[in-house]
């Protein structure tokens, strides 16, 4: 049999090692490219806009660096807000699909509802929530954490109820017959099927959930009664028009998102190691 | 080899089919006769196939058996007891039409789940696990996981699962359809060895007319619409079998015979 040798450009497409690379190595470029433009101020000819509403990378980076203290001091509180939300949200939305999953027969449409809850736009959410929490406390800062944490919290609850209801009741087929030979209890049923079986829902919700954490939080932030955390001094200093100070606030607040969905990303790595191996 | 528990007529009778018939609604609301008056004894022991095509029922007999699914109307009865106490006996060994392993689990702990859930100590869990590994062939696979194993090592591990409780009578609901022609005959005769080894009782649903000729020592042939008893043959190959006994002038008899006797002559 005569075999033929693969071209290199073949050889190199099917390479897994070049395959992973170049999945991260792309976006990589395509954004130092885009950084490049930009502090070229190539960009500014194409958008046809000045360096002062669009600032040069360079001047940006500078901002963060001189004002590191207060920036780090507005994203803690962002990432309190967006974790905090993200945490008890994502607790409650299990739980909720805990209890629909127990009774399957209202419990899919019980969760259409909570659906409908992710159609609730944040910038309406967020006043709605700020009135809502006036008597909470007498410290002004907290109450508007209450506020912006229950903002975020609405929003991943119904991601990850929706998710893990999936997780819950999409079984293999036969699953439930075999566990129904062992004369297993519906709560051995549980903690050996059903909940195993939805991890790698929790974190499909999860993908979804993380980026959304961040938007809300600093979404919520402008509606806010207290002055701070990254999305408001976006915010104030648009109004004051100081937009390089803006811009450094809003390359944060990326910055934030990104590394959570980072950490995220490696977390899910690991937890779901040994379902994704093959050989 | 010899065999200890080669099928005697003369043993006691383990399950009793006794007039099941069971009535199912299709999407229409209109009454599907899925099995009507089904009556047959299954000895201890046995290898008993129900072979037929589908829509026959066969697989509905086995959940009654089961006790995944009551009859309509008459009963089954196994060693005495309604399926349902047997079930909770876990007595029943089931291996499915696919392996249904958790991928979240290795193949030793797949083994194990059952053991798990009856409440074995770590230990004797463990052993089991391993000496049931040992049965199948897989020692050395125990800690891969069940996405990294073919489909057939899959199903044995699904076969050493059922076996690992020790149960008293083992249900196969087409365990290897699925399954190439190679390995299937190569799981034929590790089934038959682990079979001549236990001495449990077996019910092997089948559509495959070889494959129930081959194995079992008794084929209960079901028709389908409305899903009947048509014919029970005796297969008086004797155990062991081989697989050269495949080719034999007698094994094309018994094959052309189980076929003329689903009702109207052939399929």
């Amino acid at each position: 049999m005569i075999k033929k040798r693969k071209s290199l450009w073949r050889r190199l497409k099917e390479n897994r090692a070049v395959q992973t690379l170049s999945t991260i190595l792309l976006p990589v470029l395509f954004g130092v490219l885009i950084i490049a433009l930009w502090q070229g101020q190539i960009l500014h000819k194409i958008f046809n806009t000045d360096i002062n509403t669009l600032p040069l990378p360079s001047r940006i980076c500078r901002i963060i660096l001189d004002n590191l203290p207060s920036i780090g001091e507005n994203a803690l509180y962002t990432i309190i807000v967006a974790l905090a939300g993200l945490i008890i949200g994502s607790i409650i939305g299990y739980l909720i699909a805990v209890f629909a999953s127990l009774f399957q027969k209202w419990g899919a449409g019980g969760l259409t509802i909570v659906g409908a809850f992710n159609a609730i736009p944040i910038v309406a959410l967020a006043p709605v929530m700020s009135n809502w929490t006036k008597d909470v406390s007498s410290d002004p800062n907290f109450r508007s954490m209450v506020a912006k944490t229950l903002v975020v919290m609405i929003v991943c609850i119904a991601s990850m109820s929706i998710n893990a209801f999936r997780g819950l009741t999409e079984l293999k087929p036969f699953a439930l017959d075999l566990m129904s030979s062992y004369a297993a209890k519906k709560r051995t049923v549980f903690f050996k099927l059903r909940l195993p079986n939805s991890i790698p829902y929790v974190f499909t919700a999860l993908r979804v959930s993380v980026p959304i954490s961040i938007i809300s939080a600093v979404v919520s932030e402008y509606f806010a009664e207290y002055i701070v955390g990254v999305g408001r001094e976006i915010r104030e200093n648009i109004v004051l028009g100081q937009y390089p100070t803006a811009w450094a606030y809003i390359v944060v607040a990326c910055l934030i998102g990104i590394a959570m969905y980072g950490l995220l990303m490696a977390v899910e790595a690991i937890v779901l190691k040994n379902r994704r191996i093959k050989n | 080899m010899s065999r200890t528990n080669a099928y005697n007529p003369k043993n006691d009778v383990e399950i009793a089919i006794n007039n099941v018939s069971v009535v199912f609604k299709d999407n229409k609301g209109n009454d599907v006769k899925a099995l009507d008056n089904v009556d047959f004894d299954i000895h201890k022991g046995e290898f008993i196939s129900l072979l037929g095509p589908s829509g026959c029922g066969k697989t509905t007999l086995l959940r009654t058996i089961a006790d995944l699914l009551e009859p309509t109307s008459g009963n089954v009865r196994v060693s005495g007891m309604t399926p349902k106490e047997i079930r909770l006996m876990q007595k029943f060994g089931i291996v499915f039409q696919s392996p249904v392993l958790f991928e979240w689990r290795t193949v030793k702990k797949n083994i194990e789940l059952p053991l798990e859930i009856m409440g074995y100590s770590k230990k004797d869990r463990s052993d089991r696990a391993d000496e049931m590994l040992e049965m199948v062939g897989l020692t050395k696979f125990a800690n891969h996981y069940p996405q990294q194993l073919s489909g057939g090592m899959q199903q044995r591990v699904g076969i050493a699962r059922a076996f690992g409780i020790r149960p008293e009578i083992l249900l196969m609901d087409e365990p290897f359809s699925a399954l190439d022609e190679f390995t299937k005959e190569k799981l034929h005769l590790d089934l038959l060895k682990i079979w001549e080894k236990t001495n449990k009782t077996i019910v092997f649903v089948t559509h495959n007319i070889q494959e129930a000729v081959f194995l079992s020592n008794r084929i209960c042939v079901l028709s389908p619409h409305p899903g009947r008893l048509s014919a029970v043959v005796d297969v008086d190959l004797p155990y062991p079998r081989t697989t050269d006994m495949r080719d034999t002038p007698h094994f094309g008899e018994l094959v052309s015979k189980v076929r003329n006797s689903f009702e109207g002559g052939s399929l």
